[in-house]
């Protein structure tokens, strides 16, 4: 539960989890990757449930692969159900994105097709999911260095009309967003209004490097320019915000995570006070 | 437009290089081949080149690294 307040987190990584667990005055939040323990029996699930113990904790899946038009793997979805059974998360997400086709297994996030049949294939997707484990995913918008082929919407129709078609709510990752509006041409800032703000479950943010368009690789600071969109966002979101910061990689000394969850606490605030003061 | 079939494709695209080569050489030809609809080889033949590179050398490394970590565990 957010107590109606605006949270900001870490993402739970081995190498981050020690000096997590001794800065827990300054993080509220954790997320988890649930696939990590998809294998887990109940010993190895015990370490997470002590965590959730400590710290509300997200989990956060990257291999379902639901924004398709292909059902999603049962044995998959029962998986991620023991997971979540086991650790009671205040909530947990997927990707807007499909990751195996054809007997393919791709590795990684891969947009789909912006298209309604790629719309209705996720809210089949999500209502098979929200069956077995018993909640359905938040959906994260994702970063991708091509234009997904087949496409017949922008992206911020997909992603409102797919978020609504699922019931569901959306996890907004600003360095996606601000990959693709670098890597297509567009304003991230000015695509905000056109999201469904009212369904944001939680935020990303995360850093990348350019190897001729921007990669979002989670082993780089959070630039200056997603800051600046989560100012933007907590101007207008109308819930509390939970906010994640991820990093995967190339891990700097945890002074400067903390210095980066210190600076998205300073622009929610000052995105909250732009919005009162506007409303006074 | 999107189908099992259209995803099944640019899965393939995305991970077998060979495939990916024959495809840029011959765009239309090769979806037809794999029994796509002309809706689907049309907007093949509009394909991001630049960013199917991209996009598949970076997938190519995301597996090469989940390998070695699995051979880590």
């Amino acid at each position: 539960m957010t107590d109606g307040r605006d949270r900001v987190g870490l993402a739970w990584r081995p190498e981050l989890a020690a000096a997590i667990l001794t800065h827990l005055d300054r993080v509220d939040v954790v997320e988890v990757i649930a696939d990590d323990y998809a294998d887990a029996g109940s010993r190895g699930l015990r370490p997470l449930r002590t965590l959730a113990a400590q710290v509300p904790v997200m989990l956060h899946g990257v291999g379902l692969g639901l924004a398709s038009t292909i059902d999603v793997d049962t044995r998959r979805l029962e998986a991620i159900a023991r997971v979540v059974d086991t650790v009671r998360p205040e909530a947990w997400s997927e990707h807007l994105a499909f990751v195996r086709a054809g007997g393919h297994e791709i590795g990684h996030l891969a947009a789909p097709p912006r298209t309604g049949a790629t719309r209705d294939g996720t809210a089949r997707n999500v209502e098979r999911a929200r069956r077995i484990v018993g909640a359905a995913p938040l959906l994260e918008n994702v970063a991708t260095l091509i234009d997904p082929p087949g496409s017949d919407v922008d992206e911020p129709s997909f992603i409102r009309d797919t978020v609504t078609a699922a019931r569901t709510g959306l996890v907004l990752d600003l360095h996606n967003l601000h990959a693709n509006a670098v890597n297509f041409g567009f304003d991230a800032a000015d695509t905000l209004p056109r999201l469904p703000l009212d369904r944001v479950g939680a935020v990303h943010l995360a850093g990348g490097r350019w190897i001729g368009r921007l990669l979002d690789d989670h082993r780089h600071d959070v630039p200056d320019a997603v800051f600046v969109l989560l100012e933007a966002l907590a101007e207008r979101a109308p819930r509390p915000l939970t906010v994640i910061i991820e990093r995967d990689g190339n891990f700097p000394p945890f002074a400067s995570l903390l210095a980066e969850v210190a600076r998205a606490r300073e622009a929610i605030a000052r995105g909250r006070a732009r919005a009162a003061s506007v409303a006074a | 437009m999107s189908s099992p079939g259209f995803e099944a494709f640019l899965a393939r695209l995305y991970v077998d290089e060979a495939a990916r080569r024959r495809f840029l050489d011959d765009p239309r030809g090769v979806a037809r081949a794999a029994g796509l609809d002309e809706a689907e080889v049309d907007a093949l033949a509009r394909i991001d080149r630049a960013g199917l590179e991209l996009a598949a050398r970076s997938f190519a490394a995301k597996r090469a690294s989940l390998t070695a970590a699995k051979a880590r565990r």
